[in-house]
C-alpha cells in the first residue's frame, strides 16, 4: 500500500504543478490582454484618480488630452468641423461602452500602470500627488490626416499614407468618422451603431474588406516576374478579352500587343488573367502572403487580415479573376499601402507602426519604436520592374491624374466592380496606390472611395493631394 | 525529538501571528473608511470602533491556535507539528482576505473558526482511540445517506445548488460532513476487503474481478451519493467524492483497472449528464467559451480572469486591487482575489502551502502500520487536495467552474468545521504514528 500512496502523492503533485503552470501561463502570457480588456472595469475605476496621458501627433499636435477638473478628468479629442479626425485611431474611453483604439491597447501606458511606473506610483502615493500617466507620440501627421479627410470630402472611403523607408504610418483616415467627445451623450452611441449604411465606427483603413480591383496587379505582377512565367519584355496579345478554362473574361478594351510595363500602365486585364492563372493557386497564395496581405500587423488598433478565395472555390477562372483583382479577394487599404511600399522600398516591407514614442509626463522617453524590416515581398529587380510600370501608369497610363508638377510619381489605379443584392447599377469602388517621388520614395499611399467610379478619375486625385502636401511639408 | 513537537509548532505559529498582524494592519491603515465605527453583525446594535474589531480578530485568532497547542502539550498529545501551523497560515490568509473583501464575513468566519478550534480540541480528545472507528462502517453509510437526502426535501437553494439546510440562526451544508463519512466508510471497507479486491475471485474477459459481495457496497454507496448530488445540483462536491473514491480504491488495491473503469463510467456519466441536465450543459458551455456569455452566465468567470490577469507577477498589493468586481468573491472565487492582490507569486505560495499540507498528510499515511489508518489519512488528505485542485482549476478556467470552497480560506462555516474535523482525525493518527500515549520508546 505504501507504493500506491506514494503514487497518489505524485499524482497530486502533478495536478498542483499543472495548476501552477497554467496559472503562470494565464498571468504572464494572457495577463496583459486581460488586464487591458475593454470590459475590464479596473482600468476605468483606477482612471478616476489618474491623469491619463496626452496623445500627440508626430509634430506635437495634441490629439487627445485630459482636462483635469478637480477629482475627475475629462478626455478631449482634437476636433475639426463636426468630427474628430483621429477617432478611429485614438479611439475613446467611456464608462459605459468601455474603451477602444489606442486608448484601449495603450491604457496601461497612458495611465502609468506598467511595471516601469511602479516606483513613480509609490512616490505619488507617499507624496499624495495625483498620478499622471505617460504620453504617446504617434507617427501620424495631423495636417496630412486633415488633407486626406478633406480630399475624401465626406464620401465613404479611406486613405492610408506611410513612409515606405521606415514603416511609420503618416495618415490613416477613414470616412465617415464620428465625434469621440460625444460617445457618452444620450443617443449618440445607439445612433452610431444603427447607421449600417455609413458604419461610422468602422475603421475602413484597417478593417475594411474590399475587392482590390487592378491595384492587386502589382502583387500578381511580382508573382509572374519572380516565377519566370515570362520576361518583362515578352508580349501578350490582348484582343479585349481572355479565354480561361473555356470562359471568356472581358477586358475594358483591346490593348493589342502588351509587355509587362504596358500591362501595368494601361491596366490590361487580359495580360494578368492569362499570365496570372499560369501561377497556379499555390504560387498565387505564396506571393499574396509574401506581400503581407494575409497578415495582421500589430499597430495597436484592430486590423482585418486580407483573404483570398476559400479552398473549395479555387478553380482556374476564379484564379484568373483574382489575378486582376476581382473574384473573392478582400483587402484593407492598409494592406494595399504596405504592398505599395514594398515596391517603393526595393521589395522590403518595413514593419508598420503608429506609436513612435512613449514618454513620461516630464518628456523623458520610456520607449522609442525603432524601424525594423518586416517582410521580404520580392527581389529588388522585380520591384524595379513594377516601379517602372507604375511610373509609366502616371506618365502616360491610367493613373495620369495623380501626377504632380515637378515630381515623378508612381501609381496604380483600380476599379473594383461590385455586385449588390439590394442596389441596381452600383458604381465600382475607386482604388489608387502610389508613391512619390518615384526615384526617392518618401510617402506611399493607398486610397479607396467606395461606390464612386473609376480609380483613375476618383481615387488618384485624392492620393495626389495627400502626396503633394506630404512632400511640401518635408521640403519646408 | 518528540518532546519538542509542540515547541516547534508554537515557534511556527509565531511567524503566522506576524503574518496575520501585518496583513490586517496594512488593510486597516490603508483604508481610511475603516476608521469609522463598526457595527457587529452577529449581535445587532453593538457598535465598536473599528480598531477594536481589528485587534479582536487578529489577537483572538492567534490566541486560539496557541491555546490549542498548549492544551495538547499538557495532554501529552504527540501529533504532527506542521499541520496546525499550515492550517493557521491558510485560515489567517482567509481571514485577511475576508476582512479586506467583506468585514462582516470576516467576523462570522472568525466565530466559525473559534467553533472549529473547539471541535478540533474535542476530536483530538474524544476520538483519540481511532481504531474503533473502523467498526461502524454501515452506520456511516446510513448517516451519510440521510444527511444527503434531507436537503433534497428540506433544503434551500443557494448559488444554484440545493445543498443547504436552514437551522434558523445559521445554515449548514451536510455534504461537507458526508465527505468525512465517505472516507471513513471506504477506509474500513477497503481495509477489510483489500485482498479480495486486489486479486479478485471471478474472471471477466480475462480480467479478474471480485464478486458482487465485495464490490456491491462500494458501487452502491458511490451511486447513491452521486445520484443525490445530481439532484442537489452540487457538481463540485460530486466530483470530489468521485475522485476520492477512485484514489482510495487505487491506494488499497493498486489496480489501475478500477481507475480506468471509473474514468470510463465518468465519461459515460458526464456525456449523459451533459445531454440531460441543462445546468451541466451550461457549466461546460461557459467553460468552453465564456466570452459569448459575457453579460450573463459567463460574467463571473470572466471577472475572475480579469482579476487574475490584472494581478501580474507581484499583484496590485493588499487592498489595492478591485477583486470585489467578482461576484461571490468571498466564497468560490477568493483565490482570484488573492492572485489579483498578491500576484502570481502569492497565488503560487498558497498552492505551495496546500502542497505542504498534502505532503505532511501523506507522510503520516505512509508511516501508518495499520491499513485502516493509512487509508483514512490518505483518503482525507487527497480529499483536501482534490477539493483545492477542483476549485482553483475552476476559477482559472482550467476546468469547468464547480462551486466548492477553498479549504480553510473561503468563507463557509460547514466547510471550515468539517475541515477542522479532518485535521483532527489526521492529527489523531499522527499521534498514534508517533507512539501514542506510551511514555517511553
Amino acid at each position: 500500500m505504501i507504493q500506491n500512496i506514494k503514487k497518489l502523492g505524485y499524482f497530486l503533485l502533478f495536478t498542483f504543478v499543472t495548476l501552477i503552470l497554467y496559472l503562470t501561463y494565464l498571468v504572464m502570457v494572457e495577463g496583459d490582454t486581460l488586464a487591458t480588456h475593454p470590459q475590464n472595469r479596473r482600468i476605468a475605476v483606477k482612471e478616476a484618480g489618474i491623469i491619463r496621458g496626452t496623445i500627440y501627433d508626430r509634430v506635437g499636435t495634441k490629439l487627445a488630452e485630459t482636462k483635469w477638473l478637480g477629482q475627475r478628468g475629462e478626455r478631449v479629442y482634437l476636433k475639426e468641423g463636426k468630427d474628430t479626425p483621429f477617432a478611429h485611431i485614438t479611439g475613446y474611453v467611456s464608462d459605459r461602452y468601455g474603451s477602444f483604439g489606442l486608448e484601449a491597447s495603450y491604457s496601461k501606458e497612458l495611465l502609468g500602470l506598467t511595471e516601469a511606473d511602479v516606483l513613480e506610483n509609490v512616490l505619488d502615493k507617499i507624496l499624495n500627488r495625483t498620478p499622471q500617466g505617460n504620453d504617446l507620440v504617434l507617427t501620424l501627421d495631423a495636417v496630412l490626416q486633415r488633407t486626406a479627410l478633406k480630399a475624401l470630402a465626406g464620401r465613404r472611403g479611406a486613405v492610408v499614407a506611410l513612409n515606405p523607408r521606415t514603416g511609420e504610418i503618416l495618415a490613416l483616415a477613414s470616412s465617415p468618422t464620428f465625434d469621440a467627445n460625444k460617445i457618452d451623450q444620450p443617443g449618440v452611441w445607439q445612433q452610431l451603431n444603427q447607421d449600417a449604411e455609413n458604419a461610422p465606427l468602422l475603421n475602413r483603413a484597417t478593417q475594411g474588406a474590399y475587392p482590390p480591383g487592378s491595384v492587386i496587379k502589382v502583387v500578381t505582377g511580382a508573382g509572374i516576374l519572380s516565377q519566370n512565367i515570362l520576361q518583362p519584355q515578352a508580349t501578350v496579345q490582348c484582343p479585349g478579352y481572355a479565354v480561361i478554362d473555356g470562359q471568356r473574361i472581358k477586358d475594358n478594351k483591346a490593348h493589342g500587343s502588351v509587355d509587362f510595363i504596358k500591362a501595368i500602365a494601361l491596366s490590361c486585364n487580359a495580360y494578368f488573367a492569362l499570365e496570372g492563372s499560369k501561377l497556379g493557386w499555390g504560387k498565387f497564395e505564396e506571393v499574396f502572403n509574401q506581400f503581407g496581405l494575409n497578415e495582421k500587423p500589430e499597430i495597436g488598433i484592430p486590423v482585418r487580415p486580407g483573404t483570398i478565395a476559400q479552398k473549395d472555390r479555387r478553380n482556374q477562372s476564379q484564379l484568373a479573376e483574382s489575378a486582376f483583382g476581382q473574384g473573392d479577394t478582400l483587402l484593407s487599404p492598409l494592406h494595399m499601402a504596405l504592398a505599395c511600399s514594398a515596391v517603393a522600398n526595393r521589395g522590403i516591407i518595413m514593419k508598420p507602426f503608429l506609436v513612435k514614442e512613449i514618454r513620461k509626463p516630464d518628456g523623458s522617453p520610456v520607449k522609442i519604436t525603432e524601424s525594423t524590416p518586416w517582410l521580404t515581398a520580392t527581389t529588388p529587380q522585380v520591384a524595379e520592374q513594377i516601379a517602372q510600370g507604375m511610373t509609366a501608369a502616371v506618365n502616360w497610363g491610367t493613373a495620369s491624374s495623380a501626377s504632380i508638377r515637378g515630381i515623378e510619381v508612381a501609381g496604380k489605379t483600380g476599379t473594383a466592380e461590385i455586385q449588390s443584392a439590394t442596389e441596381t447599377a452600383v458604381l465600382p469602388h475607386a482604388w489608387f496606390i502610389g508613391y512619390a517621388p518615384a526615384k526617392d520614395p518618401q510617402i506611399a499611399v493607398a486610397v479607396i472611395v467606395e461606390k464612386s467610379g473609376a480609380g483613375g478619375r476618383i481615387a488618384a486625385p485624392v492620393a495626389r493631394e495627400v502626396m503633394a502636401v506630404a512632400l511640401m511639408r518635408d521640403e519646408r | 525529538m518528540l518532546a519538542h513537537l509542540r515547541k516547534e509548532e508554537r515557534s511556527l505559529l509565531q511567524y503566522i501571528t506576524a503574518f496575520l498582524a501585518v496583513g490586517i494592519m496594512i488593510l486597516y491603515l490603508g483604508k481610511p473608511e475603516l476608521t469609522q465605527i463598526y457595527e457587529l453583525s452577529l449581535s445587532s446594535g453593538t457598535k465598536l470602533p473599528f480598531w477594536w474589531f481589528v485587534v479582536f480578530l487578529s489577537v483572538g485568532t492567534m490566541a486560539g491556535f496557541y491555546l490549542v497547542s498548549i492544551y495538547w502539550k499538557l495532554l501529552g498529545f504527540r501529533c504532527d507539528p506542521f499541520l496546525m501551523p499550515l492550517t493557521a497560515a491558510l485560515t489567517s490568509l482567509g481571514l485577511i482576505f475576508l476582512f479586506r473583501l467583506r468585514p462582516q464575513y470576516a467576523e462570522r468566519q472568525f466565530a466559525w473558526l473559534l467553533i472549529g478550534l473547539l471541535v478540533l480540541v474535542i476530536v483530538t480528545t474524544v476520538l483519540r482511540k481511532m481504531d474503533r472507528l473502523a467498526d461502524y462502517k454501515y452506520i456511516y453509510v446510513a448517516v451519510g445517506v440521510i444527511l444527503l437526502i434531507i436537503p433534497i426535501f428540506f433544503g434551500q437553494e443557494q448559488y444554484g445548488a440545493r445543498s443547504w439546510l436552514n437551522l434558523g440562526i445559521f445554515q449548514i451544508q451536510p455534504s461537507e460532513f458526508v465527505k468525512i463519512l465517505l472516507v471513513l466508510f471506504l477506509a474500513s471497507f477497503l481495509a477489510e476487503n483489500q485482498r479480495i479486491l486486489t486479486t479478485g475471485n471471478n474472471q471477466l474477459f480475462g480480467i479478474s474481478i471480485p464478486g458482487i459481495r465485495e464490490i456491491g457496497p462500494l458501487v452502491g454507496m458511490w451511486g447513491i451519493s452521486l445520484l443525490i448530488l445530481v439532484f442537489q445540483r452540487d457538481l463540485g462536491t460530486a466530483l470530489i467524492y468521485f475522485c476520492t473514491f477512485l484514489a482510495m480504491i487505487y491506494a488499497a488495491t493498486a489496480r489501475l483497472f478500477y481507475v480506468l473503469l471509473g474514468l470510463l463510467m465518468f465519461l459515460i456519466g458526464g456525456t449523459f449528464a451533459y445531454h440531460i441536465f441543462s445546468h451541466v450543459q451550461a457549466r461546460v458551455d461557459i467553460w468552453l467559451n465564456p466570452w459569448i456569455y459575457m453579460e450573463g452566465s459567463g460574467y463571473q468567470i470572466i471577472q475572475s480572469l480579469f482579476a487574475l490577469g490584472s494581478g501580474g507577477l507581484f499583484g496590485s498589493g493588499l487592498g489595492e486591487g478591485l477583486p470585489n468586481l467578482i461576484p461571490a468573491v468571498h466564497t468560490d472565487f477568493i483565490f482570484s482575489a488573492i492572485v489579483e492582490e498578491l500576484g502570481l507569486l502569492g497565488g503560487c505560495a498558497v498552492l505551495v502551502l496546500y502542497m505542504c499540507f498534502i505532503f505532511r498528510g501523506l507522510m503520516i499515511a505512509l508511516a501508518c502500520k495499520d491499513d485502516f489508518f493509512a487509508l483514512v489519512t490518505a483518503g482525507l488528505t487527497v480529499l483536501m487536495g482534490f477539493q483545492t485542485f477542483i476549485i482553483i482549476a475552476g476559477v482559472i478556467k482550467l476546468l469547468p467552474m464547480t462551486g466548492v470552497t477553498l479549504p480553510f480560506i473561503s468563507y463557509g462555516g460547514s466547510s471550515l468545521i468539517a475541515n477542522f474535523v479532518i485535521l483532527g482525525i489526521i492529527l489523531n493518527i499522527s499521534h498514534e504514528v508517533n507512539g501514542g500515549n506510551d511514555t517511553e520508546h
